[in-house]
Order: structure tokens, then sequence, then C-alpha cells
């Protein structure tokens, strides 16, 4: 019998619990019905994470403290989640649909022989079956895809497409667990964790963001671009065919192939409006954007819309705001 | 001794416009021209790299329809060695498990791999779970989405791994399994040599027969996700206000909406 639990892993960077746990705890309760929502955390025994988990209002965190999770492998939480499925038959199994999530969740998909969906937009239950919503082919395409007859169902979903909240209304109760066998990956080691003052984090979590396309994007644009992103504290996100300039990365691409993005203020320059970019802005709350050709679909996507160039709306925005 | 690589590469549609089988619910590729999945163009680069530090020998290994020749005899025209298409009726229908079951089958068949290198993800299903699957069903170490990859020695590297906020530095030994990002490098074109070298070299096709492989782990019965429907989102479109006038006019209208509202 698998129980009714959806777990939910919690995923960390130096210490730190990163947002889309929080966004996964919040739609887990939002569907559980009479399920179980369990956080999964793994943690160094000085760590108290779970404080910080408990706000979100799951029913039950499981702690494993152990120091070498410090700079686990993938292997390694891989095959501790998988005794602990074994033990508790969960119902379902949720991750971040980020590097971690989409680097373990199969790994662990493979020991389970079970299936597993990625980068989910959307999830819900038929009685007991998840059904998970995934866009493919350049989310052009829309998927519903089950597991019929496999347990647990597993799914990574995109950061920032749910939001957290916060809620007091349960007690949580955490259970440590400290009989797991850790499996040392052999032959593998991480020897230096940086931070990165990244550039894709901070436009997945901007309030404020400028994008450029390729209609924006000779020298002199470009320059106006960053000053207006200074004055406005905004960070700067392209296209993809931008990524190719030397000045950006796919660290810094918003879209399908990239990052989701959720800002209060999102300002379009010279960006056509293609499916696999406006995907990535879905969340964004207000829209403004510039296009010299007044049939542009990114318009369709837009509060406000000016049909010019948009270096010259650059350079009046920048003199209005002095 | 030398390096023997796999890289695994997957052929995807060119275009968006792509039909969705009524009945499998599965896009129907065979038809639709197809490219190289960009990412795997990345995972080839960097083998040849590797085989020109160390010596050895590269195989293409891809699952899919007869039509993916072409995207492993563009493989061949980079620089690999040796290319083999996994390609039967029995494959058809493989969600990424069942497709990560057959490759590790016929990565174990081709016996003694030191290197398997895939691309971080494919650019239709869009999944990134076929490298680690493989990896798991391998038993070895895996470094994902890794963005540069130094050898010190033949068998130890040392891999920098992209994530969202910060970076990880990994050491590891062979054999592994590496999923490659568009960072690592820039892949090269074929040269007219290696284009004509490669329609030398024969490509070759292996099925459920040619493979140690359970007939439950594979194709539509080895795949525990159905997909149960299938739709192409319609977008509302926003109510959008243009702005008029020249483009000083139009800004200060957006600054007086904007201060009303709080936004700046
Ligand atoms: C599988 C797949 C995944 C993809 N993933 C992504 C993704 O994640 N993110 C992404 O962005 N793309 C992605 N793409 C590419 C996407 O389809 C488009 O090609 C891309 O978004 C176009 O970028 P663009 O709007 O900058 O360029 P273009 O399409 O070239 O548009 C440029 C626009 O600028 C306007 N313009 C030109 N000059 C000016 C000017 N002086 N002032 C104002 N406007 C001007 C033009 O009218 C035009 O509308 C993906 C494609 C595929 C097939
Ligand atoms: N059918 C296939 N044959 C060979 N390699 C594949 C296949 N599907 C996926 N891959 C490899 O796995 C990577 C990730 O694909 P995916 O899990 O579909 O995102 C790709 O970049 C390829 O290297």
């Amino acid at each position: 019998m698998t129980s009714q639990e959806i777990w939910v892993y919690a995923e960390k960077h130096v210490g730190i619990i990163q947002p889309v746990t929080y966004q996964l705890i919040t739609k887990a309760n939002e569907i559980a019905g009479d399920k179980k929502v369990v956080v999964i955390l793994f943690e160094s025994e000085d760590q108290k994470l779970e404080e910080a988990i408990k706000e979100y209002g799951p029913d039950e965190i499981i702690v494993v403290k152990d120091n070498r999770l410090e700079n686990a492998m993938d292997s390694e939480i891989a095959s501790l989640m998988a005794e602990l499925a074994e033990r508790r038959q969960p119902n379902s199994i949720l991750f971040g649909a980020t590097v971690v999530g989409r680097s373990i969740a199969p790994r662990l998909q493979a020991k389970l022989n079970t299936g597993l969906t990625s980068d989910c937009l959307d999830l819900s239950f038929d009685s007991d079956l998840l059904v998970q919503t995934k866009p493919s082919y350049g989310d052009n395409i829309m998927c519903e895809i089950i597991s019929p007859n496999h347990r647990p169902q597993m799914a990574s979903v995109r950061p920032n497409t749910f939001e957290a909240k916060k809620s007091s209304s349960k007690t949580v109760e955490v259970t440590e667990i400290n009989d797991l066998t850790f499996k040392e990956a052999a032959r593998v080691k991480i020897i230096e964790e940086t931070p990165l003052i990244s550039k894709s984090d901070s436009i997945a979590n901007a309030d404020r963001v400028i994008a450029l396309g390729r209609g924006s994007i000779d020298d002199k644009e470009l320059a106006l671009a960053e000053e207006l992103a200074r004055k406005l504290g905004a960070k700067i996100g392209v296209t993809r065919p931008l990524t190719d300039h030397p000045r950006f990365s796919g660290e810094d691409q918003i879209g399908q192939s990239g990052n989701t993005i959720a800002p209060k203020i999102l300002i379009n320059l010279g960006i056509h409006g293609a499916v696999q970019y406006t995907t990535g802005i879905e969340n964004a709350e207000l829209v403004i954007s510039v296009n010299k050709d007044s049939e542009a679909p990114i318009f369709n996507y837009s509060d406000f819309s000016y049909v010019g160039n948009s270096a010259d709306f650059l350079k009046e925005f920048l003199k209005v705001i002095q | 001794m030398s390096l023997k690589i796999v890289v695994c590469i997957k052929q995807v549609p060119v275009s968006n416009n792509l039909k969705i089988d009524p009945v499998t619910k599965n896009l129907v590729r065979s038809g639709e021209a197809g490219v190289m999945n960009p990412y795997d163009k990345n995972a080839i680069e960097a083998a040849l790299r590797l085989k020109e530090e160390w010596g050895g020998e590269i195989t293409l290994l891809s699952m899919g329809p007869p039509d993916f020749e072409m995207t492993l005899r563009q493989g061949l025209a980079m620089g690999c060695d040796d290319a083999v298409l996994l390609s039967s009726r029995q494959f058809g229908g493989a969600d990424t498990l069942a497709t990560g079951y057959v490759l590790a089958q016929a990565i174990k068949e081709l016996g003694n791999v030191d290197l398997v290198l895939f691309g971080r993800q494919s650019v239709d299903a869009d999944t990134s779970q076929v490298g680690p699957i493989v990896s798991e069903f391998l038993d070895w170490p895996q470094i994902t989405f890794v963005s540069e990859l130094h050898s010190h020695t033949k068998n130890s590297m040392t891999a920098t791994r992209l994530l969202e906020n910060m970076q990880q530095k990994i050491e590891f030994q062979l054999p592994a399994v590496v999923t490659v990002r568009s960072e690592m490098n820039e892949p090269r074109y074929p040269t007219p040599r290696n284009i004509q070298q490669s329609y030398k070299k024969t490509i070759r096709i292996w099925d459920e027969n040619s493979l140690p492989v359970d007939a439950d782990r594979i194709g539509l019965k080895g795949s525990p996700t159905v997909v149960r429907s299938v739709w192409a989102p319609e977008k509302e479109a926003k109510a959008t206000t243009f702005l008029k006038g020249s483009a000083d006019e139009a800004v200060r209208e957006l600054l007086i909406q904007l201060r009303a509202t709080n936004l700046l």
C-alpha cells in the first residue's frame, strides 16, 4: 500500500532553503485534500533549517542530519531518498526544476523504477492520480502526464510557477531519522562551492527587469539600457539570440529554455514576442513593451505598448527620471 | 591506453509546428526535418577535445527512428569515429526511463567505456532526465550541467557545475557521466575532409536482439508515464494601452500611469 503522502524535497544552497521549496509546499497544501504534505530535509548536524520551513505549514518535516550532507553528491541524496521512499511509500514526490532537482530526481526515478515529469507548470490530483501539466516543444504544446501504474509519482516544477505563502494553521510535526545508510559516491567529490553574484538568480527573483531583444542591441543602446537599469534598480535579461553577445550568456536568458521571471515591472525592448520567450514572462505583473513593428505579438502580452524606436524611448525615459 | 568516449545525441524537429499522433499522443517525428539537439553538439565538441588531448575513440549513440541516421552522420562529420543507432519498433513510444534503460544497456554492450557525454537537455522534450537515468543504471558518478571540463590525467578530471546561484568545482575519476552546457565550448563545423570520411563510415543499427534487454522495460511497455491529453495553449491577449505620440510624450504618459499605481 502506498501511503497518502506528498513529499517535497527541500533544496538548499549553502545553508539557505531555496524559494522553490516554499512554492512547492504551498502548492502541495493547496492540492493535498486529505493527503499529508511531508518535507524531506537533509542537513548537517548544526543546521536548523526546519525552523524556516515550518512557517509554510507542511504537516511533517522529515529531517536527516549528517555532516556529510553539507556537500552531498546527487547519487548520495538519491539513494537516501530511495531508502526513505521504500519505507514510507509516498504517493508522490515533488522537486524544484532547478539544476539540483533536475539531477537528483531522474536518478531517484531510475532507482524506484517509476515515472517522472520534468519542468511542470501545474499539478493537481484526480483522486490518487497526480496530473502533471508539462509544456513541450517550445512551450507551444501542453501535455497532461500521469503515471497510472507506478508509485511514487514524481514531478519537478519550474521555479516561480507557484507563489509561496506562509501558513500557521497547522502544527508541524518534525521527525528525525538517523538510521539511513549513507552510500558514499565513489570517485567524485565537490572541492569548492562559490556563490555566484548570480545573474540568472537575480533576474529570476528581480522586482524590475529590462529585457533586450535583437532589435535593441547595438552598443549605444546597451549602454542606455544599463544606465536605466542602474537608476531603476533593475536587472537586464535577454532573448535567446542575444545570449551570443559577449556581454550575455544563457544565464541571462528569459523564456522557455532560460529563466522564468516574475518581476513587478518588465520593460521589453526590441523583442518580437515568440512563444518561447513569452512563456518566461507570464508571471510578470506589469509589462511595458517597445517595438517598431505595430504588429509585433509582444504587444499581446503587454499592459503598455509603444510603437517606435526603443533607443529613443530609453533616452527619453532616462531624461524624465533624472 | 586511450579514452573510450560515448556521446549520446538526439535528433529534434527543426520547427515548432509539430504534429501529434492522435492515438499514441507522441510527436510524429518522421517526415519532419530534424536537426541535432544543439546541446549535443557541445557534448561532441567536448569529446573531440578530450580525444585530441589523450587519444582515443568516440562513439555516437542515439535511439530513434531510422531518419536519426542523418544526425549521426553529422556527428561523424564533426570528427567522431563511430556511430550506433538503436532503432526498432519495440523501442518506440519510450519515455525517458525506457530510453535511459536502452541507452545504458547499449553502453554496457559497447564495453570498456570511460566517459559518457550528454547534452544538458533536449530542446523538444526539455526534460534533462536521460543523462542522470543512464548514470544511475550504470551506477557511475554523474556531473550534470557542466560548463567547464579539465582533464589532469587520462582518467581524472575537474568539472565546473553551474547552479542557479552558485558554482561547484567537482573532481572525479572515470568512468563517469557528464552532461554539458552550451557555455562549455563552441562546437566546430565539419571540415570537407571529415564530411567525406563520414560517408565511408557505416552506422551500426542495433535492435532489441542486439542487446540484452528486458522486454518489459523497453518502448511503451517500459514507460511509466502516459500522456493523457495534449493541447496547444491559447493565450488570451492582454488589454494593452498604446502609448501615443513621440517617444518623450509616450514616456511621460507612462510615468503618470506608473506613479498613479505606485509602481515607480
Ligand atoms: C526549442 C526552442 C526554445 C527557445 N527558447 C527560447 C527562450 O527561452 N527564450 C527566447 O527568448 N527565445 C527562445 N527561442 C527562440 C525564439 O523562438 C525567438 O527566435 C526569439 O525569442 C526571438 O528573439 P527576439 O525577439 O530578440 O528577436 P527577433 O525575432 O529578431 O525580433 C526582434 C524584434 O525587434 C524589433 N525591432 C527591431 N529594431 C527595433 C528598434 N530599433 N526599436 C524597437 N524594436 C525594434 C523587431 O520589430 C522585432 O519584433 C527558442 C526557440 C526554440 C525553437
Ligand atoms: N533518444 C535519445 N538517444 C540518445 N540520446 C538521447 C536521447 N534522448 C535524450 N538523449 C540525450 O540526453 C540528453 C538529455 O535529453 P532529455 O532528457 O530528453 O532532455 C540529450 O541532450 C541527449 O544527449
